[in-house]
């Protein structure tokens, strides 16, 4: 127990400090669980109370991903969604395989590791756009509707890779009856469940809290993942008042994911070595794969490279769903590579979100003084 | 107004975005974050970097009245509001702080009614609001006093009473 209250406490600090700085707080979060764990001074060790907290912190972020789904949203921005998404996945998925198979990864690790070298964090890209004041930029739009296509396929993959043994379309069907049961509750229940929203008491946040475990507790029975049963409810709650959900549940969300990240950390083991090459190559690559999806992207949506620089700087950002892929799926050794993919990616993601103005502005201004010097080589 | 399009947005995660193009083809565009700060951007024609302000909801109200027409200085704030389903009906609510001069003197002393055709609606002392305050109301220095009257009378009352 003393060591949850020393994390909190130091996370709290954390929090202060990267506010004040307005830098992203999740990879100091996870560097401090690395310091306080086994891999650095040992004072804090994962319990049977952190690790129910981590659990409550995976469920609730999954439970805002699936809020913030709106699939008839997604089915009227179909043609922007759909290319942009579809670049982004392929050669981010692609590059991130190919390396982690030719660095020694098992076929299924390389697919973890793909799949968390894939997908940016929504929450970083949209705390930039907003913090540094772009979202009236015509690239915003692009970077929240990647967002958007990413949080679908990383639904997609964790269906996938969680099936396990069992027949795939045995499984398929199954999570689509949960989601037509919550989809009906939600419908039949609306005018309730929007009554006990309205309350000023504590039944909101008290509903919201249990719904989500108690949708949660299923899983053991129905062999549906709690993964898939959180972001399903949050996808028929999206039909009531998500708006209302998000208030409520966002208390649960932000206290119980600074403890799943700083626990993520904790229990980093470095035991095995460290492939130090390894890992800087993973996030060599993180940061030019995004590069050159972005650039296409921006060639392809935008018609500008300068537009996909901008695109760049805002997607570097690997957060809080590598991480959910790492906990869930990750050895050891796959864990240590996303976790290092992760801090190095947000840090400079944060600078790249801040200074992409001024670094499109030095482009054009290079390009300005290239062409001057062009003429008069033609000249003579 | 037909030529003014607006687009509104939601877009997730993010707020909702209303945006529109001026007649003169510059783009203004406000998005209410969910974060609760709303931002406004400008974009000149022809220009590619907009410039953004970030503002608090009172802030943004305080921009709102700017924009439809009412008059704020430092200490004195007016809102113009029309009906226009009662004959283009114009009122302004206009805050006067009260000069030493007029300290002391009552509402029906002042003969406000009779000279401007204004009406004191409300006083403002040490942070309390004193609303329909009688004839027999003595001002005292400090007070700010809401007036409300058409724009003339407004002026009337400034001209009239203010300087006493």
């Amino acid at each position: 127990m003393e060591g949850i209250v020393l994390a909190l406490f130091v996370c709290l600090l954390l929090a202060l400090i990267t506010k004040y700085l307005s830098v992203p707080a999740i990879p100091f979060y996870i560097l401090a669980g690395v310091l306080l764990g086994k891999a650095g001074l040992g004072l804090v060790t994962s319990d049977v109370i952190s690790r129910f907290f981590s659990e409550m912190g995976l469920i609730f972020l999954l439970f805002f991903m699936g809020l913030g789904l709106k699939p008839e949203r997604i089915a009227a921005n179909r043609s922007a969604v759909l290319t942009s998404g579809i670049i982004d996945l392929n050669v981010n998925m692609i590059i991130g395989f190919v390396a982690a198979y030719l660095l020694g990864f098992s076929i299924i690790e390389s697919l973890i590791v793909a799949s968390a070298f894939y997908i940016s964090s929504t929450a970083m890209a949209i705390t930039s756009l907003i913090e540094n004041r772009k979202l009236m930029l015509r690239e915003a739009e692009t970077v929240i509707w990647l967002m958007v296509f990413e949080d679908l396929i990383l639904i997609i993959f964790l269906a996938i890779i969680s099936a396990g043994n069992q027949n795939l379309i045995v499984f398929l069907v199954k999570i689509l009856g949960v989601l037509a049961v919550l989809y009906a509750l939600a419908h039949y229940g609306k005018e309730f469940l929007i009554s006990i929203l309205d309350r000023d008491d504590e039944l909101p946040i008290l509903f919201t809290f249990a719904a989500v475990l108690t949708t949660a507790s299923f899983s053991m029975y129905l062999g549906v993942p709690e993964t898939m049963m959180v972001i399903a409810l949050g996808v028929a709650f999206a039909t009531t008042d998500p708006d209302a959900f998000e208030q409520h549940a966002r208390p649960f969300k932000d206290v119980f994911l600074v403890v799943f990240f700083v626990f993520f950390g904790v229990t980093i083991d470095f035991s095995g070595g460290i492939n130090w090459y390894m890992i800087t190559i993973i996030c060599l690559l993180a940061i030019v794969s995004k590069l050159i999806s972005g650039i296409l992207t921006g060639i392809f949506i935008h018609g500008s490279v300068q537009s996909g620089l901008e695109i760049w700087g805002n997607t570097i950002g690997r957060g809080e769903f590598s991480i959910a892929i790492a906990v869930l799926y990750g050895s050891p050794i796959v864990g240590t590579t996303i976790a290092a993919m992760v801090i190095v990616t947000s840090i400079i993601g944060s600078f790249t979100a801040k200074y992409s103005t001024s670094l499109r502005r030095g482009i054009m201004h290079f390009g300005r003084k290239k062409s001057p010097l062009h003429r008069v080589h033609l000249g003579r | 107004m037909s030529a003014m399009s607006l687009r509104s947005l939601n877009l997730p995660g993010v707020g909702t975005k209303y945006e529109f193009e001026t007649d003169k083809g510059d783009t203004v565009a406000i998005f209410f974050t969910k974060t609760g700060t709303i931002q406004m951007y400008t974009l000149q024609k022809d220009c590619h970097t907009p410039s953004a302000a970030e503002m608090t909801p009172v802030e943004a109200r305080r921009l709102g009245n700017i924009l439809t027409g009412a008059i704020i200085e430092a200490d004195q704030e007016s809102v113009e509001i029309a009906f226009s389903a009662l004959a283009d009906l114009r009122v302004t609510i206009h805050s006067f702080l009260i000069p030493k001069a007029i300290a002391g003197r009552t509402i029906e002393d002042l003969q406000i009614r009779a000279k401007t055709g204004a009406t004191v609606i409300a006083v403002c002392r040490h942070d309390r609001n004193i609303v329909n305050p009688p004839p027999a109301f003595v001002f005292e220095t400090g007070d700010a006093a809401l007036v409300i009257g058409e724009s003339d009378q407004i002026r009337m009352f400034e001209r009239e009473i203010m300087v006493e």
